[in-house]
């Protein structure tokens, strides 16, 4: 750390992490209304839906919560000035905790806009665009003052501009169904296809410049060629959320194509990371955050990249949208691409924050929480995607009705299960290990290229 | 590549897809009034969407094909099931799943509210999307029922359901209504025997149904029924 109020990151990093940890908790009881039969007098107190809408919320909080902190963290060091409001970053971060948990409380007594990942009222909504938009100026007024523009802090802002206007089209009550998921698309789509791949290409392109030592002119000039290819894609291929809403026929060939293109920038931004890696002037240490940059491109390429790509052509689309398989995919990518990449800065920047010796750290647990929270996701998605072929077949194809094709799902949402118990070990001694960081144990190759 | 090369790049893709896709959504919003049937959008379909929001429904159903994945698929859940059917898991769906192992939360709406959101499966089952999903394609229904019904010599239990009227409030093919569950679909889910049975006493099975008791037709002729209806069921085309 070398400016004083990146230090405002920090709880925003633990709020995060205890959110991520509700979070997988709540998913566990997702998949058990699986495989369980649930009895009636629970289903009318806590249904599955009060207790998705509090899943994927979570998610969404603490992912945004974590890009954020991740911000103030790497705002000061590229523009090389201190942060223009660090005490008003400290009141953003106490109103979207206070909201964040307010909707949640909200879901339980049936305050929700009803909107599947945008359940959160228009009031809640009111109020979260102040706390964004108190971020944005702190942000943005850090920048404007030091005038010390780079691509990748430029990225960044777009990225969370971009973001912000994207929620405006989630808000409004819409009459017409079809119209209410066209603009529903705006905010989800263009958020993880748009959006936050901006976040993560610049916060991406931070690290591996910090990390690697690689010259920041090779590594702007790419982002600028993966950006670009992300918005190309990513823009034109909302349409392949159109195909069965009510929307002309033209999506299916604007979609199909756009979206078939999309792992193309995820596929460079693989190549960009390894030949950065491969051409480092600083040594690999600690491995950990390595394996998390590493860990974090490959399953973002295969989660979001080809999982994505694998039921997104409209004749295939057409037996699987709305499936298992979709959950597939959602599960893969979100923690391939994101969950992953805020893990990954949380340990660049921790010890940075703690000013522990050579930035360095005793890494043994996080190597568990890593591989046990990796292949544990890679297990449930798996056994997602067989839930959701075994869907497409039998619901689609062969005409079975919904019940009668869920029954041989049931297995299925068992092994997600059991999965589901490896991915929740993984996270809390993720968790425990990021919150108690300790400097690394003398002699086991801590600080030899600090 | 140079690093002018990389920001024409970025300037170029960003913006020709940009262009594409907002004169495809001004384009699109030029069309949704016919595709969705718009003039229908009346006031009670808006309060029907206000109340299936109100009470999260989408976040276990999917609603052409967006949602939970946890329940069944609610686009053409007017065309398969009918609006007394609609009603009655509305109103009692602990009594109507009580022998599913997935249940469904007792939420105590008003008649208003179920007789909105049935008007709000109405409208959203008429909106063109490309005939998804494919297991509820009334075009695929009407097509094998229409093949069905020129190869076979009209069946006993086909005359049957002409002689009781069943068409009054089951579609079946081009015609009937939709109160009652379309005939094909409750075909695919049912044996003849427990058609059979159901008809005998409708009550028994769905309390609260519209659905009269046909009692005075014999074992022998509700079976007939029966086996007509299941042989509608065709595993191919769908």
């Amino acid at each position: 750390m070398t400016y004083r109020t990146q230090n405002v990151a920090f709880p925003y990093f633990v709020v995060a992490l205890l959110l991520f940890g509700l979070q997988v908790i709540v998913g566990l009881w997702l998949a058990i209304n699986y495989f369980f039969t649930v009895p009636q007098d629970v289903v009318n107190v806590f249904s599955f839906a009060t207790a998705r809408a509090m899943h994927t919320n979570l998610a969404v909080l603490w992912l945004l919560l974590g890009f954020m902190g991740s911000t103030f963290y790497m705002v000061p060091e590229e523009t090389e000035s201190e942060l223009a409001w660090p005490k008003l970053a400290v009141a953003q971060l106490v109103i979207l905790s206070l909201t964040g948990v307010t909707a949640l409380v909200g879901f339980l007594f049936g305050w929700t806009q009803g909107r599947p990942l945008l359940e959160i009222p228009f009031t809640l909504d009111v109020v979260i665009v102040i706390g964004v938009l108190m971020f944005l100026a702190n942000i943005g007024t850090t920048m404007i003052r030091a005038k010390r523009w780079t691509a990748t802090q430029g990225s960044l802002l777009a990225g969370l501009v971009f973001l912000a206007l994207m929620y405006l089209f989630g808000m409004p009550f819409y009459k017409n169904l079809a119209v209410d998921w066209y603009y529903w698309w705006w905010v989800i789509h263009l958020w993880v296809e748009g959006a936050w791949e901006l976040i993560a290409a610049a916060l991406t392109a931070f690290i591996l410049m910090k990390l690697t030592g690689v010259d920041r002119k090779v590594v702007e000039k790419w982002l600028y060629v993966e950006l670009g290819l992300f918005l190309f894609t990513g823009i034109a291929g909302t349409g392949h959320h159109y195909y069965w809403l009510g929307a002309p026929k033209y999506w299916l060939w604007v979609g199909g194509i756009f979206s078939a293109l999309e792992p193309l920038p995820i596929l460079l931004m693989v190549v960009d990371t390894l030949r950065d890696v491969r051409k480092r002037t600083k040594p690999l240490e600690p491995k950990l955050t390595w394996v998390y940059l590493i860990g974090m491109i490959i399953l973002h390429f295969i989660g979001a990249g080809l999982f994505g790509f694998a039921h997104t052509l409209p004749g295939i689309n057409y037996y699987t949208h709305g499936s298992q398989v979709t959950v597939s995919h959602g599960h893969l990518a979100f923690f391939g691409a994101y969950v992953l990449l805020n893990l990954t800065f949380f340990y660049f920047a921790i010890p940075r924050l703690k000013g522990l010796p050579g930035n360095n750290y005793d890494e043994r647990a996080g190597h568990w929480g890593f591989w046990m929270m990796s292949l544990g996701v890679v297990g449930m998605s798996l056994a997602f995607a067989v839930a959701g072929v075994l869907q497409s077949y039998l619901e689609r194809m062969m005409g079975q009705s919904y019940m009668l094709s869920q029954e041989p799902i049931r297995f299925w949402m068992f092994v997600v299960f059991l999965h589901g118990l490896i991915v929740v070990a993984g996270v809390f001694i993720t968790i425990k290990h990021l919150l108690t960081l300790k400097p690394a144990p003398a002699g086991a190759g801590g600080g030899a290229g600090s | 590549m140079t690093e002018k090369a990389a920001k024409w790049i970025f300037w170029l893709g960003t913006l020709s897809s940009l262009v594409l896709f907002l004169v495809l959504t001004v384009d699109t919003h030029s069309q949704f009034a016919a595709l969705t049937h718009a003039d229908q959008l009346d006031e009670q379909v808006i309060a029907g969407k206000r109340a299936f929001e109100h009470y999260n429904c989408n976040d276990c159903h999917t609603i052409l094909g967006f949602g939970g994945y946890y329940a069944p698929d609610l686009t053409r859940a007017y065309t398969r099931l009918g609006s007394d059917t609609i009603r009655r898991r509305l109103a009692a769906p602990d009594v109507a799943f009580a022998d599913s192992y997935r249940k469904m939360p007792q939420q105590n709406l008003s008649e208003q509210e179920i007789a909105d959101i049935v008007a709000f499966f109405r409208w959203v089952s008429e909106i063109d999307n490309h005939d998804w999903p494919p297991q509820h394609s009334e075009a695929r229904w009407k097509r094998s029922t229409e093949r069905l019904m020129a190869g076979a010599v009209l069946s006993p239990g086909a005359a049957l359901i002409n002689q009781e009227d069943c068409l009054t409030c089951h579609a079946l093919g081009d015609r009937g209504e939709k109160i009652g569950g379309r005939l094909e679909w409750i075909g695919s889910r049912r044996n003849s025997a427990w058609i059979a049975e159901y008809l005998a006493n409708p009550e028994a099975f769905a309390p609260g149904t519209e659905m009269p008791s046909f009692e005075h037709l014999s074992g022998e002729q509700r079976l007939m029924i029966g086996e007509f209806i299941v042989s509608l069921d065709t595993a191919e085309g769908r």
